[in-house]
């Protein structure tokens, strides 16, 4: 017998004799195909507003404006302000945007080990946490938002989901079903492992910025 | 990792006296302890959640070979390719044989207490694959060459200048003293490794059957390196991790960082399906996932079996009064504090760990804290009952026990000790009324304390003689 | 109203004063008190020991002690919660004594928790007076809820400050046999517990269990102070054992 046979007998044999009749697959089937949306916190916010604040909480920045096309004006500014290099890798669904008329170098491909400003979009954000969610995919490379120093994410302001229940539905109902991975994003990345001591810029980004687009 | 859970009592007295390890817990207790407290504060509804939480958990072990069924079905539909290991040395020689399989020549991993279980790093570098840790706290515990003190910040027992000493030794550059240079450093040290590992390990805190998915909850960038960089990626889980659905998994997800290190959610959760995709230009070649079954289906099948809803957040040994003051190292296995106190028994045999449940006050602040309910002190207590009934506790004490019982069920009797005890105690407590030292039953009372001296008279005696004034006037 | 008195083998034997304190507060309220001259233990340390088989004979004799009675009062949280909590887990298979310790679970309180929820006193005269502060032992806090219950009782008198230290819920590391067991790290608990005790400002510790009681007052005798009080909650509240006198 496998160490797969093995286990899963062990496993029924423990339930037995602990006293339940085995594995009831029909509360298994029924809560595999009509999930159980536990009991959730009070929601009582506004998802815009709630996003801003959990994400400034969790140490990003936040930009706002009408229009895409304002989204390289505005990341130049980001950059000059914060002294960064005005150049980078980002997603090629924003690859029609003014870029070098805003006097950024922009390249549309994953992001490698010398990049240091990565932008991407998000399939959608969670309110409740100021959380961006990002799907891996040809097009949406999971090393813009990890390797480079500086992650910045477009966000449309109706990708702005509540909670991550709400993910959920979003996931459930692509075709392709789920791609290899879905990062949740809250925020540069952190640690405080040494005398309990928060530092940000740990191993992915030092700093996110976030411009929500309302268009 | 082997174990030394039968030093703990010596191991716990040296922690006590050492100036370091106290002053690192006196900081890691106020951090995780206000930190938890601020971030349940969000949840009006806490007590609704974690009920849920643990009924689902229980739900999940009561049905797991259906889920782990479930989830292989559809990983496997993903093209992860799904292996199980019944022993330490299964799982270490899969591992092994995946890398040699890849050419393997260097390995990045990401923090895994199964890892910490199976002795994993240790076997992997015998065969001469390179090995890096790239959680900060794993990294620098690595450096040292110790083991970790706590489940979520592994080197909460070492003090900055202890590591500001590590690096400049071990890295052999100018000593530094500031946090963020230092956290500034182990970063630049481990970029390149992120970017030439041939293989990534990492842990998995959930498997989620609805996807076949594996999810990891981490803070520092590192999981999604490790996850993300290399042409392969191994994931250890075992087979308590699996959870039904994305649902329990959001549900769950409330719970976990925020009882682990006080945050609303953890700065990264990666959920990983499978290898690339066609198309992709980053991720992984191969996925693999090893489910590990050592001990977990011994203790499903026990009246231990509670503990298996642990979601390792670690906020039972934050908030233990017995680990902030001893550290993690006394407890000698992988987990310390209330859950090391039942799993150590109940996974590496009950008479390798007789104190670590003998080592607990009862008060419960474990049991409150709790995101799932496990009832670690009552699973403490049934880790006493098989101690006892197996007779692997000291005769003294088992003899004081009957003694006891014996006179507690002969009123007569224990009426006229008690009597006799109290009035003696009183005359040795003489003017001051304490006892300063007690010989032999008790002895550990008195190394720090005095004891007041009882008062004289037992209370039945006082009663008693009440009822009798009592009488006597009603026959008056 | 038959009120059952368990007053703690712990109590009868060290200190009585809790016993007498405890029994006028509630003849004062108008209770008939019984108080079953056979009692001894509730069988906490056999229990918590691993030793269930001594737990069950010793809860056995306990519930036919109280067989007859409305209600039973005990002037400890940690007791209370073995026969209210715990007497149900010793007996879950055995059906008569499962049956029979879910009645008397039912009728069990603490005294502090009796006092304020059942007789509903309004009134409490003491001669007591003084800063005080409040330890909230683990068992009465954590599975019985005491905690506002004393407070309560404490703001009735006059004369008297409460100034609580933030660490009022933190185990003093009695429990029980540990105590004798792992001494060093009990008497850490306890030498952490006092720090806060003389932090505070109070003269007096007040608190509802013998155990911490005899924890966290030996361990202030051996720092040095002889000066800070420590009363059970029952002394406090009938006015007894405040100065050097043995009880009558």
């Amino acid at each position: 017998m496998s160490a797969r046979e093995n286990i899963l007998s062990r496993i029924r044999a423990a339930n037995k004799s602990a006293g339940n009749a085995g594995s009831d697959s029909a509360r298994v089937a029924g809560r595999l195909s009509n999930p159980v949306l536990g009991p959730r916190p009070n929601l009582d916010w506004d998802p815009e507003e709630q996003f801003i604040r959990k994400s400034v909480a969790s140490a990003s920045t936040i930009a706002q404006t009408d229009s895409m096309e304002n989204v390289p004006g505005l990341v130049n500014q980001y950059l000059t302000e914060s002294g960064l290099p005005r150049s980078g890798v980002c997603w090629g669904e924003f690859s029609q945007l003014p870029w070098a008329e805003n006097e950024i170098e922009m390249e549309f491909r994953p992001a490698t080990g010398d990049d240091k400003v990565g932008v991407t979009g998000c399939d959608c954000a969670i309110a409740e946490t100021g959380t961006l969610v990002l799907l891996s995919s040809p097009d949406q490379h999971a090393t813009s938002s990890l390797l480079p120093e500086t992650h910045i994410a477009v966000v449309r302001k109706r990708q702005i989901l509540k909670t991550m229940e709400d993910v959920w539905g979003f996931l459930r109902e692509r075709p392709s079903g789920l791609p290899r991975q879905v990062n949740f994003i809250s925020g540069p990345s952190r640690t405080a492992d040494i005398e309990m001591t928060l530092v940000y810029g740990a191993h992915g980004p030092y700093r996110v910025h976030i411009i929500i687009v309302n268009d | 990792m082997e174990i030394t859970s039968h030093q703990f009592k010596k191991t716990a007295s040296l922690k006590l006296r050492d100036q370091k390890v106290q002053s690192a817990l006196g900081k890691a207790k106020g951090k995780f302890v206000v930190a938890r407290e601020r971030a349940v504060k969000e949840l009006d509804n806490l007590e609704e959640i974690r009920q849920a939480a643990a009924d689902m958990r229980s739900h999940c072990l009561e049905n797991l070979d259906s889920y782990l069924e479930e989830w292989e079905k559809n990983a496997t539909a993903k093209g992860t390719v799904v292996h199980w290991a019944e022993s330490a040395e299964e799982l270490n020689s899969l591992v092994v044989e995946i890398a040699k399989r890849n050419n393997v020549k260097k390995i990045i991993k990401s923090k895994s207490m199964i890892g910490e279980e199976t002795g994993l790093n240790r076997f992997v570098e015998g065969h001469g694959i390179e090995v890096k840790e790239t959680d900060l706290g794993e990294y620098i515990i690595q450096q040292a060459g110790e083991h970790p003190s706590h489940i979520i910040a592994p080197a909460t027992h070492k003090s900055k200048d202890d590591i500001a000493d590590l690096f400049a030794e071990k890295h052999q550059t100018p000593r530094l003293d500031d946090i963020e240079a230092l956290t500034r450093e182990a970063r630049e040290i481990l970029r390149p490794h992120f970017l030439t590992a041939d293989m990534g390990i990492t842990g998995a805190n959930f498997m989620i059957a609805e996807t076949g998915s594996t999810v990891i909850v981490t803070n520092e960038g590192n999981g999604r390196m490790t996850t993300t960089m290399p042409r392969v990626h191994v994931a250890i889980s075992s087979i308590e991790k699996c959870i039904p659905t994305l649902d329990d998994f959001a549900l769950i997800n409330r719970l976990l960082p925020r009882s682990a290190t006080g945050q609303s959610i953890s700065n990264y959760v990666s959920m990983t399906t499978g290898p690339k995709r066609e198309g992709d230009r980053d991720g992984p070649e191969e996925f693999h996932v090893i489910i590990l079954d050592v001990g977990r289906t011994r203790v499903l099948g026990s009246d231990l079996r509670d503990a298996l809803r642990c979601i390792r957040c670690g906020a039972c040994m934050n908030h233990c009064p017995v680990y902030q003051n001893i550290g993690g190292h006394s407890y000698g296995w992988v987990y310390p504090g209330p859950i090391g106190s039942v799993l150590t028994p109940a996974y590496k045999g009950i008479e390798n760990a007789l104190d670590l449940p003998n080592a607990a006050t009862f008060c419960n602040q474990c049991g409150v804290v709790c995101p799932v309910k496990i009832p670690l002190p009552d699973l403490m207590r049934k880790l006493r009952e098989k101690q006892f009934m197996r007779n692997l506790r000291p005769f003294a004490e088992r003899l004081g026990l009957k003694v006891w019982a014996t006179l507690a069920m002969q009123p007569f009797v224990y009426s006229i000790l008690t009597r006799t005890v109290a009035r003696i105690g009183k005359l040795i407590g003489g003017k001051k009324r304490y006892l300063r030292k007690f010989y032999l039953v008790g002895s550990e009372w008195t190394k720090q304390r005095d004891m007041a001296a009882p008062q004289g008279r037992t209370f039945r005696e006082i009663y008693g003689e009440r009822q009798n004034l009592s009488k006597k006037e009603d026959v008056r | 109203m038959r009120v059952g008195l368990f007053v703690t083998c712990l109590a009868d034997l060290m200190r009585p004063s809790i016993g007498t304190s405890t029994l006028k507060l509630l003849e004062n309220a108008g209770c008939e008190v019984i108080f079953p001259m056979t009692q001894t233990c509730c069988g906490q340390p056999a229990y918590n020991s691993g030793d269930s088989e001594n737990a069950k004979r010793l809860a056995k004799k306990l519930i036919s002690e109280f067989a007859d009675v409305d209600y039973v009062v005990v002037p400890s949280g940690s007791c209370a919660g073995m026969i209210k909590e715990h007497y149900i887990k010793l007996f879950e298979s055995d059906k008569e004594f499962l049956s029979k310790s879910e009645w008397l679970g039912a009728r069990t309180f603490e005294l502090t928790d009796f006092l304020v929820n059942v007789l509903r006193i309004e009134n409490i005269e003491s001669s007591f007076q003084g800063d005080i502060t409040y330890h909230d032992s683990c068992a009465g806090l954590r599975e019985l809820g005491i905690k506002e219950q004393p407070r309560k009782l404490l703001s009735k008198l006059q004369h008297v400050a409460i100034k609580e230290m933030p660490g009022a819920e933190q185990c003093c590391g009695f429990g029980g046999t540990f105590s004798i067991k792992y001494g060093d790290i009990s008497g850490r608990l306890a030498d952490l517990k006092c720090e806060e005790v003389e932090q505070s400002g109070a003269d007096t510790l007040v608190l509802g269990d013998l155990g911490c009681i005899l924890n966290i007052e030996g361990r202030l005798r051996r720092r040095g102070n002889s000066k800070t009080k420590v009363l059970h909650i029952a002394e406090v509240l009938a006015g007894e054992n405040l100065g050097d006198e043995t009880p009558k």
